[in-house]
């Protein structure tokens, strides 16, 4: 891990930081583990307290709204405007096929927290995005 | 479980707060400073808006 943290960049003596990119198979591969499994990306490069905290989040957050009965979309074309939800939905990357599959995030329209439910499985995933957007930008030496 | 309207706002905008400031900012305190800013710009503007649409006849 070390040496992958040698590869991204380093800090100089004045302060300023010198990027080394990684190249583009490895940061995909990265990104794409960082999107299956929420905060992985940040752990392989080699930030492991910023790599758990997010993870922390998001799985925080996908638990809460499955358990205040949200819904979890799935790809329906008859209707379209459900497609945006699914993109938001699998954001989340493994942890929403798993909750698929045991049966989870059905969504109960009658409970009283259903909304919140649903927009916290909506923003879960939508913030997953960002995060790997970030492990990609760190990857390529684009921020310390 | 459920949530009353005021903690589920508190626990999305403590989880979110903490996310954009670990991504926007490099430095633990700038982080720190941005997370409690965007932490209460959150619930400034769910009041705020709430106090707007309270009048409204929805």
């Amino acid at each position: 891990m070390d040496q992958s943290n040698e590869q991204i960049g380093s800090a100089s003596v004045s302060g300023s930081f010198e990027a080394k990119p990684m190249n583009i198979a490895a940061t995909l591969a990265i990104c794409s583990g960082g999107w299956l499994v929420p905060g992985l990306a940040h752990v392989l490069i080699g930030r492991w307290i910023r790599g758990l905290i997010f993870a922390a989040c998001v799985l925080l957050m996908f638990a809460l709204g499955l358990a205040m009965h949200g819904k979890l979309y799935e790809l329906e074309f008859d209707q379209p405007l459900h497609l945006f939800a699914f993109i938001a939905n699998i954001g989340t990357g493994a942890p929403y096929w798993i909750a698929s599959r045991l049966g989870l995030g059905i969504g109960t329209m009658t409970w009283p927290s259903y909304d919140y439910g649903t927009t916290y499985l909506w923003v879960c995933g939508l913030l997953n995005y960002l995060i790997v957007l970030d492990a990609f930008d760190i990857a390529q030496g684009r921020k310390p | 479980m459920i949530f009353s309207h005021f903690t589920a706002l508190v626990v999305f905008a403590l989880i979110v707060s903490t996310v954009f400031a670990l991504i926007t900012k490099s430095e633990p305190r700038e982080q720190f400073r941005y997370g409690v800013f965007v932490f209460f710009s959150f619930l400034a503007v769910a009041f705020v808006v709430g106090w707007i649409m309270y009048p409204l006849p929805l």
